[in-house]
């Protein structure tokens, strides 16, 4: 006769909270499969957050200029705008001015910026840097200091730096800290394994294995993914079981697909749709395998993805 | 694939301070040897407590409590050839983390330890042996099905027996050692699981030596399809050698600092 | 798939009886294992036992063919549930779902977007592979929209969605030849169903309201020895469809059943709610999870983009990596002016380099030689990417015709290239690139500024 079976693992993914009060958001905890309500606990809800940025977003398409016009050339109105309107679980601050390649701003400004931003809104908060290793240890390390006590995620520590930021962010500041590998699934255990050798615990680490847009090495994130949660929860590696974060957005709003003109190339129809889609496709596959929050941008693609979530979660 | 279970051999009355301990009820000695081993990555620990005809049915209850209590039920294997103190120990058993092993059956006078694990929903250490020393690989395969019909009439789970090849010692028996590898393979091809106790491999060798056997012989053994083993974790070498095993196999994920786990 | 000996040994019947020869039953299992016995040698195996050693080795999950010609598409196969175990083998196809109850104008359209989205991508013609063609009522306005779409010049295969034997029976007629998809036996009609299709061979769909149901009703069309069938796991809700999507595969492939291994189809367009977004997260989802058809309400740029990418990317096989053509490349309306780059045909590598230069808005020309499909570094290491492959592609893509430039940009990770290429290329000026793409668009302005 017919049974469905069960499958039971043996490890759990850790808890891991961001942000205070009663917005805090809790990520993690599932220790099923991703969406397997059937086989167990899924956990918290995966969450979802918008991006914003520090400075008015040049590159972003006219749709989105258009929609935060009013409130762009100020982070602290933008958040606290983004908050009302769309609330979201989280909000992304990127730090676009901090670039060396760009308008190389000092930590200590970013900091100020983002001292403002936290206190004026409820909602959890997140910092991205600039990608620039050196300049991010700096710039972590002053945001750290600016946030203690409101329990920010600094985005992100990888390998050259993760001394400077984890411990900064986290044992001096009291932070949260993502650890950031690039779609390696070796060097994404061994980031998290040098951050708890540091003395910091799953329960303030959050993992960023890296990111990548459909059609543009999606398959590489989809099986680190895979590995990672299945490592985690079927061979019970604790290094592994630590919630997973990643940040859409900043990569599926550069690719061709989202960006062209319509002028350009009118056969694809409208850029804003054309950008929803990608961001939205790319950021359920990544759900499905496995990452426990997400940064999006367009608030179309918030509200499409979590009606997503909620009808797999029931 | 599964990672290699490992089976801390240490807290064994052969020692003396835990022969002493045992007598004395005194679970100092004992708890640090727990401690020591599960620290060095034992999944399981061997709690042997000599043939204890007299008194096993009290020490084995108290031992196996004790260190449970003390080790987040940790789970163990039952280890004295008095099948009632076993039993007693089983009764007091708790499986939160895994099941019990019982150490051990055999095809010969031992063999009534698999009615004892079926009855217990217990795992079993099976010895491929009856009397003295297995001759030969027919021998051996012939007491392995032996005991695996056993268990299987009794309703056990083949995965819950341990066949045991029986490690023979290389300073006398060196031109075994090839045989005994290949009866392991021929055990696990089937589909089984396999356990050994591996520190007779290297009996009588000089002190120094005597890791280096254990290790090699180790990643021969895995590699022949070997699952589990009683050994000493504390053995740097060795452990070493098991995690890189189970990292060449991919039961465990490779990251730079994996030896530092 | 090898059967274990532990598996023939639990059809014995475990008596010893010493028949076949050998001493236990597991004994002799163990031979048969190894292939050293033939199974017959037992007198006592039931045909059943028999029955279900020879089906042992066939494997696990069907692949089952639809379609003609061109259109003719295999879906099923898989042999894992993650695609880093080994590879997946059959990409999952995508249908417009159409009915008699539609508009004409609404029919017109659709067959027009499943006209206007057809593309290549990385060597893959993308497109729409079905349409899937709904019954509601009305039989004569069904046959006329089969007709329609038949005669309207789409290239695609077809599926019927219909649980009317009757109707099934004349649209089967009209389109049989395409060897379409037959979806709709159910609990009540699969007989008739199977009746139906039996002789042409022709796929059938099979339906159940619950995954216990669904079993119960493959199990009985087995049983009247036809075995060319898809499931539809779907249901009311998006949970309950995805549960029964991935118990399907994982009892097939994990639980070695048989009985659940065939191709799946999921009517997204229902599920979404016509809803087009939540089309492409769902149709995400089931590219991921174990769909096989996934029916959506229309095609469109919009859908196809991400889920066209998503497709070719996870269905790519681990060992062949991916790459774009050899050859000579014109970004940003590149002109006589317009200076040379040059990186290898690793699609991932040229499609970050390629985003990177229109993101500059600098008219560029970018050269890419044979150099094996792998990223800059390994095809340098493997030696598929040195100063004479370069240089030879320069040559061969005709581009000192096309600019005046003599600027030649390397990737910054094969510097140690330059010397080579300058002695290869005497005339041009060989310039180091940045070592990360995503530094080009700086880098093109500022080499533009200060020419």
């Amino acid at each position: 006769m017919f049974k469905k079976p069960i499958q039971r693992y043996s490890g759990k993914i850790c808890e891991v909270e961001v942000g205070t009060g009663e917005k805090t958001m809790k990520l993690g905890g599932e220790a099923v499969l991703p969406f397997y309500s059937f086989d167990g606990d899924t956990g918290n809800k995966p969450k979802i957050g918008m991006e914003i940025s520090d400075v008015y977003p040049e590159g972003w398409i006219d749709a989105l200029k258009e929609l935060y016009k009013d409130v762009s050339d100020d982070p602290v109105k933008w958040a606290q705008f983004v908050e009302e309107k769309y609330n979201p679980d989280f909000i992304c601050l990127k730090l676009v001015s901090a670039d060396p390649n760009g308008m190389d701003a000092s930590p200590e400004d970013c900091a100020k910026k983002v001292k403002a931003v936290v206190e004026a809104i409820k909602t959890p908060l997140i910092v991205a840097g600039t990608g620039n290793h050196e300049k991010d240890g700096k710039l972590f390390e002053k945001v750290a200091q600016a946030t203690e006590g409101h329990n920010i995620l600094l985005m992100s520590a990888v390998e050259d730096n993760y001394k400077t930021v984890a411990a900064a962010g986290v044992l001096a500041y009291n932070n949260k800290v993502a650890a950031e590998s690039s779609v390696d699934i070796n060097l994404a255990k061994q980031i998290n394994i040098l951050i708890n050798q540091l003395g910091i615990d799953n329960q303030n680490i959050v993992a960023n294995i890296g990111c990548a847009a459909g059609g543009y090495g999606y398959e590489y994130v989809i099986s680190t993914l895979d590995r990672v949660k299945l490592a985690a929860l079927t061979q019970n590696d604790k290094t592994l079981q630590v919630p997973i974060i990643s940040p859409i957005s900043f990569e599926t709003w550069h690719v061709k697909e989202s960006i062209e003109p319509e002028e350009n190339s009118p056969q694809w129809g409208n850029q804003e749709d054309r950008g929803i889609s990608m961001e939205i496709a790319a950021a359920t596959g990544i759900l499905t395998s496995g990452s426990d929050a997400i940064i999006l941008r367009h608030p179309k693609s918030v509200e499409v993805v979590r009606s997503f979530v909620n009808e797999l979660l029931g | 694939m599964e990672k290699f279970l490992i089976i801390g051999e240490r807290i064994h009355c052969i020692s003396p301070t835990i022969k002493k301990a045992i007598e004395e009820r005194d679970t100092a000695p004992i708890f640090k040897r727990a401690k020591e081993q599960l620290d060095a990555g034992a999944a399981y620990l061997d709690v042997n407590i000599g043939p204890a005809s007299k008194d096993g049915e009290e020490i084995m209850p108290w031992i196996v409590k004790a260190i449970q209590n003390e080790f987040d039920n940790v789970p163990l294997a039952l280890d004295t050839t008095n099948t009632k103190a076993i039993e007693a120990g089983l009764k007091v058993y708790n499986r939160g983390n895994g099941k019990p092993i019982i150490n051990s059956a055999d095809a010969g006078d031992r063999i009534g330890n698999i009615d004892l694990a079926a009855e217990y929903d217990a795992m079993c250490i099976a010895l491929c042996a009856k009397e003295g020393i297995t001759k030969d690989n027919d021998e051996r395969i012939s007491y392995c099905t032996e005991l695996l019909e056993k268990g299987m009439e009794l309703g056990m789970e083949p995965t819950d027996l341990l066949f045991d090849p029986l490690i023979l010692v290389i300073k006398g028996m060196q031109e075994k050692q090839k045989e005994v590898l290949e009866g392991i393979r021929l055990i696990s091809e089937m589909g089984l699981k396999t356990c050994c106790g591996l520190s007779n491999v290297s009996n009588g060798a000089p002190k120094e030596v005597r890791p280096i056997i254990d290790a090699t012989f180790m990643a021969m053994a895995i590699q022949s399809g070997l699952t589990s083993a009683i050994v000493n974790p504390c053995d740097k070498r060795l452990r070493e050698t098991i995690k890189t095993c189970d990292v060449i196999n991919g039961a465990v994920l490779y990251a730079d600092s994996y030896l530092q786990l | 798939m090898a059967l274990k000996g532990l598996d023939i040994f639990k059809l014995t019947p475990k008596k010893n009886c010493k028949d076949c020869g050998f001493p236990t039953c597991l004994a002799f299992s163990m031979k048969v294992a190894s292939g050293a016995v033939e199974i017959g040698k037992c007198p006592h195996m039931s045909a059943e036992s028999i029955e279900k050693l020879s089906e042992a080795t066939a494997p696990l999950m069907k692949t089952i063919t639809v379609g003609k010609g061109d259109n003719e598409y295999k879906l099923g196969g898989e042999t894992v549930l993650f695609r880093h175990e080994k590879t997946f083998v059959n990409r999952n196809r995508f249908a417009v779902i159409f009915s008699e109850d539609m508009e004409n104008s609404e029919v017109d359209a659709k067959i027009q977007h499943i006209k206007d989205v057809k593309y290549v991508r990385i060597g893959e013609e993308m497109k729409t592979e079905f349409v899937a063609l709904k019954y509601i009522s009305d039989k004569d306005k069904y046959v006329s929209l089969i007709n329609k779409v038949k005669s309207s010049g789409l290239e695609v295969a077809y599926i019927l969605v219909c649980e009317d034997v009757p109707v099934m029976k004349e649209a089967l007629e009209l389109i049989k030849d395409e060897n379409p998809i037959a979806y709709g036996a159910n609990k009540d009609n699969f007989k008739e169903m199977v009746d139906l299709v039996k002789n042409d061979n022709i796929a059938l769909g099979v339906k159940a309201d619950s995954l216990e149901d669904l079993y119960t009703l493959t199990e009985e069309i087995q049983k009247l020895d036809y075995k060319n069938l898809i499931l539809d796991p779907g249901s009311k809700s998006v949970k309950e469809t995805f549960e029964n999507t991935v118990q399907i595969r994982r009892i097939n492939l994990q639980g070695q059943d048989r009985t659940f291994g065939y191709p799946s189809i999921l009517f997204l367009n229902e599920l979404a709610k016509g809803d087009k977004f939540q089309e492409v997260a769902l149709s995400t989802l089931f590219t991921m999870k174990y769909g096989s058809i996934l029916v959506l309400n229309d095609m469109d740029y919009c859908r196809a983009l991400p889920l066209y990418g998503i497709r070719q990317n996870i269905f790519t096989d681990p060992q062949k990596p991916m790459k774009v053509e050899v050859g000579l490349y014109s970004l940003n309306n590149a002109n006589d002016a317009s200076p040379v780059l040059c990186t290898v045909d690793f699609a991932l590598t040229y499609f970050v380099v390629s985003g990177e230069i229109e993101r500059s808005k600098v008219p560029a020309w970018v050269v890419i030689p044979d150099a094996g499909g792998y990223s800059v570094l390994t095809s340098w290491a493997a030696g598929k990417f040195t100063g004479s492959v370069i240089a030879d592609a320069v040559k061969k893509s005709g581009v000192e015709e096309k600019t005046k430039s003599r600027t030649l940009i390397i990737p910054g990770k094969v510097a140690v290239l330059k010397g080579e290429l300058e002695e290869e290329l005497p005339g041009w000026n060989i310039t180091v690139g940045t070592s990360e793409a995503m530094y080009i668009p700086k880098f093109l302005k500022e080499l533009v500024a200060n020419s």
